[in-house]
């Protein structure tokens, strides 16, 4: 097990590197840039863009910047003083030099002029949370109820009906079912509110789910439906078992076998699906919260890129990267411990 | 083994309970955002609908067919004399409004960058800025469009009309109680004129030699030559920040200076109450506004919704009081129950035209195509079937609520005919309904535009197609997000014959110039016009005082660039703004509805 876990760390260790190589590429190549925006401004001459652009940093080459990336990973601070290592910024100020992701530095946010790009992050983690883990647990309590009737009806009408209802919204964008159900429950019959966590002067934890409900039901479709789904045919596979048939032929109550053989093992496959977690945390639902003005990391994202602030498109994407194999490799070593049929390590 | 698992499924029960709690416990007090009334600085006419309430209707602001009468004889089209001194008509701003209480609610798509007026350039923080800050020496006033003295009492132009001096009002105070003085206007400009801090748009100060406090309430300005558009330039350049405040604070860097983010000491009609990004805003009235105390209307939320529908939505559903309204909405808006709707043909207008690439090796090189081009397509119809009747036909630079507008240019008619007859003055044949170039190739050329989830861009880009198509021209459509849009227009190397803008305009014309000059290729200028007359004609016509000699030459540069047709002119917009009817006081007037938006009040059965 520990060779395991130092393995896994050490590709995990790989891995992030490469997403940090990438995502410094290809945001980097994306068409435009932050300064992009005064073009079209015609209080800016293109002495003041060349001017902003010289303080940024954003006058050097896009294609392949080997001294930007590593300028970016390690910091300004330590590299010689030239426009090739430095931005404006940084030559003008020694004070105001980045110091690099290694050191937990991101840089600073070109669009929130000047603020660490980690400071809008951090803010929208709350609401991105919020959501996710309000999606998670209203997609178990619908779906997990859903997939058991469905098995233990297997073919009768609950089951067609459950199936065919699965289906039905499964074939429905989740974007465009929030939209609908938008419009119709908030705009129409005002049911719900348009937009936003809470009202202006509220707040109150009535409020907050007043607004949670409609974003959190609809992120939670794909939950439910893949839950109900798997359950239904887990729990098939596993009512097949012999060890099912001994148990109830020793004469164990059905709702025991049920619950204690069943659906214990049937549940099993849901553990690696919170390593997704992890990842739907820091990416947030770029979707949903754009759909439900849900002022998140999703919404936060988008922002980045429209505004082309790259700071902060790498840092979402970074982060997102760490905590989505973060959480991979503890789904891996969780899994281990859940079901004692895998097992790491073994001598060869 | 049973314990291991059971203690595992313990271990994620846990979890998840963690989580839940956290998110829980996370979620921040709220807080308010953006999307104030419009600027007392907005230029705009108006026109005067019959819904409008009757205090609406009994004003002056001109129908629309009167605007470029009415602009004409305003004071916008005055001359500026040298050696003199104006003074202001209201000298006495003390007395307190009277019908104050409730709440403006706002709404808005996107949310503000922060409050720092010197760093930011985006509209939405300029709306949050116009909240919090003031600082205009002067305006223009709604009814005669002269430069009026605003929070200055007096200005005076010296006789070479090279030194500007301004005095200001006695007893201006920041939101604090402290004075607020010429020293703060002088140290606001002495920051934002280092390079190194950051300002936008710091080439638009070049024209200032010399900024200078001469005492508490005298500023004087020096300028380099005669520069007619100094004035109103002057009178908005700087809006002063409190210095007692923000000198001890680090310019740019929010961590280091929280007055970014969240202004404490403020000279606008409100202050800051709390700012959830993304979320709203909630301001609240400052009662130590300079302009006759607080504003009637005692606070003013903005909220930020996802897109115009949603808005429109919640002002539908009188959950704002405000939304912007799409072309396609304004007639269903009309005739909403409780809402307003205002409508005017602004000064300062917008307008959208085609783009043509100038460059040597593109078909539109050649003026002949550029004219086939104009020809072909019939503006008056497209304008209509995008803008539904909510715009007017543009022929030159300027739309006629300018001043300089020049009714005497060509407009290129929608004919066929003279299309494929221009085509044919450069090299071109009109055959078996394609058109051939000289070595028998049909003509194909590349529209881009942006961004690409623009409804109106996109209609005008069919549009375009449908009648280039009837003289044999294919147009491939290529629909860009907006930085690609902006990259791709100003490549070196562009790969596009026509591309689909928009252009802001001013009152003062000379704003205009950037577009046609030859070192702005390819920035401002895309489609790489070099006209060396043009250029000449827009310093000279900047370098006079005299107005008659200026609209002669704003008249001449009208005339060129319409000939050239580097663009194809399309149309102008009208303005329009829908409003709760509880929303009271509202005039508008030929620069608008918000340049009273202080004195706009909610009856109390209301509130």
């Amino acid at each position: 097990m520990g060779r395991y876990i130092v393995r896994r760390s050490i590709q995990s260790f790989f891995l992030l590197w490469l997403a940090t190589l990438i995502s410094f590429t290809v945001y980097q190549l994306a068409p435009g840039g932050p300064i992009q925006f005064l073009d079209d401004d015609p209080r800016a001459t293109s002495e003041d863009s060349n001017r902003l652009a010289r303080l940024y940093g954003l006058d050097r080459p896009k294609l392949f910047p080997p001294a930007q990336y590593i300028a970016w990973l390690t910091g300004e601070d330590w590299l010689p003083k030239n426009e090739t290592w430095r931005s404006g910024r940084c030559l003008s100020d020694e004070s105001r030099c980045g110091r690099g992701i290694l050191r937990l530095d991101f840089g600073r946010s070109f669009f929130y002029k000047g603020q660490p790009a980690i400071d809008p992050i951090l803010e929208r983690i709350p609401a991105t949370l919020t959501l996710a883990v309000a999606s998670l647990i209203l997609g178990m309590v619908i779906g997990i109820p859903l997939g058991i009737v469905a098995a233990l009806n297997r073919g009768r009408m609950p089951d067609h009906l459950i199936r065919v209802t699965t289906v039905l919204i499964n074939t429905v964008p989740d974007w465009w079912l929030g939209l609908l159900l938008l419009i119709f429950l908030g705009g129409y019959l005002g049911l719900v509110p348009l937009s936003g966590m809470y009202d202006i002067g509220d707040g109150s934890l009535l409020d907050r789910l007043h607004h949670l409900i409609l974003p959190a039901l609809v992120a939670a479709t794909g939950g439910w439906i893949g839950y109900s789904r798997i359950l239904r045919f887990e729990m098939l596979e596993v009512l097949n078992q012999d060890y099912v048939r001994t148990a109830r032929a020793k004469g164990l109550a059905e709702r025991w076998v049920m619950i204690r053989h069943v659906l214990r093992n049937a549940l099993m496959p849901f553990v690696t699906g919170f390593g997704g977690i992890f990842v739907l945390f820091l990416s947030g639902s770029v979707l949903f919260e754009t759909v439900f003005s849900w002022p998140g990391m999703g919404r936060l994202f988008i922002t980045a890129i429209n505004s082309r602030d790259y700071p902060v498109m790498m840092a979402i994407f970074v982060i997102g990267s760490f905590f989505g194999i973060i959480g991979l490799l503890v789904v891996d070593i969780l899994y281990s411990v859940v079901d004692p049929r895998v097992k790491y390590d073994v001598s060869r | 083994m049973k314990r291991t698992g059971r203690r595992s499924w313990l271990l994620l029960l846990l979890m998840i309970t963690v989580l839940a709690v956290a998110a829980a416990q996370c979620g921040t007090a709220p807080a308010a955002l953006e999307n104030p009334a419009p600027s007392q600085e907005e230029t705009q006419s108006a026109e005067t609908e019959s819904e409008l309430p009757p205090e609406a209707i009994a004003t002056e602001a001109p129908a629309d067919e009167n605007i470029a009468e009415a602009v004409a004889d305003s004071g916008l089209a005055k001359e500026f004399e040298k050696g003199i001194t104006v003074v202001t008509e209201e000298p006495d701003v003390s007395a307190p409004r009277t019908k104050k209480g409730g709440e403006y609610r706002d709404v808005s798509t996107s949310d503000a960058v922060s409050f720092h007026p010197y760093t930011t350039s985006d509209s939405a923080s300029f709306a949050y800025q116009g909240l919090v800050w003031s600082g205009a020496l002067l305006r223009l006033h709604e009814k005669t469009l002269e430069y009026v003295p605003h929070m200055a009492e007096s200005y005076t132009i010296s006789e070479d009309g090279l030194t500007f001096t301004f005095k200001l009002r006695q007893g201006l105070k920041w939101s604090d109680g402290q004075p607020l003085t010429a020293q703060d206007y002088k140290w606001t400009y002495d920051q934002v004129i280092k390079p190194e801090n950051e300002f936008p748009y710091l080439d638009q100060l070049e024209f200032i030699t010399s900024y200078e406090a001469l005492d508490d309430h005298t500023l004087e300005i020096k300028i380099k030559e005669v520069y007619a558009p100094a004035l109103g330039q002057m009178s908005g350049l700087i809006t002063p920040l409190p210095k007692h405040i923000w000198e001890k604070l680090d310019w740019t860097d929010p961590e280091k200076n929280s007055e970014i983010n969240s202004p404490s000491v403020v000279s606008g009609s409100y202050k800051l109450v709390e700012w959830e990004r993304d979320q709203f805003a909630v301001f609240e009235a400052n009662e130590n506004y300079w302009y006759h105390g607080a504003p009637n209307i005692t606070r003013y939320n903005i909220e930020i919704v996802p897109d115009q529908d949603v808005a429109y939505q919640k002002m539908k559903t009188g959950e704002s009081d405000t939304a912007p309204i799409t072309p396609e909405q304004l007639d269903e808006a009309r005739q909403l129950e409780n809402v307003n709707i205002y409508e005017w043909w602004p000064v300062g207008a917008r307008w959208e035209y085609l783009g043509l690439n100038m460059r040597q090796g593109f078909p539109s090189h050649d003026i002949n195509v550029r004219h086939g081009l104009s020809y072909a397509i019939d503006k008056e119809l497209l304008t209509d079937e995008v803008m539904l009747g909510q715009a007017k036909r543009l022929c030159s630079i300027y739309a006629e609520t300018s001043w300089a507008y020049n009714p005497d240019v060509e407009c290129y008619e929608y004919s066929t005919d003279k299309a494929i007859e221009a085509f044919a003055k450069a090299g071109y044949t009109f055959k078996d309904g394609q058109m051939l170039d000289k070595d028998g190739q049909p003509l194909k050329l590349k529209l881009i535009y942006g961004p690409n989830t623009s409804k109106v861009r996109e209609l005008i880009a069919v549009t375009v197609q449908d009648f280039l198509k009837e003289i044999g021209v294919e147009v491939e459509i290529q629909a860009l997000e907006w930085a690609s849009f902006l990259d791709a227009i100003k490549a070196q190397e562009p790969d596009w014959d026509i591309f689909i803008g928009g252009r802001g305009s001013t009152p003062e014309p000379h704003t205009g110039s950037v577009w046609w000059s030859e070192e702005n290729i390819p920035d401002l200028n895309s489609v790489a016009y070099i006209n060396k007359d043009v250029e000449r004609l827009f310093v000279e016509a900047a370098a006079t005082y005299d107005l008659e000699v200026r609209k002669q030459k704003y008249g001449e540069i009208q005339q060129i660039l319409a000939q050239d047709a580097p663009y194809i002119f399309l149309y102008y917009q009208k303005a329009w703004s829908g409003q709760n009817k509880r929303i009271q006081g509202i005039e508008p007037t030929i620069l608008g509805i918000g340049w009273n938006s202080e004195d706009w009040y909610i009856e109390e059965a209301q509130q």
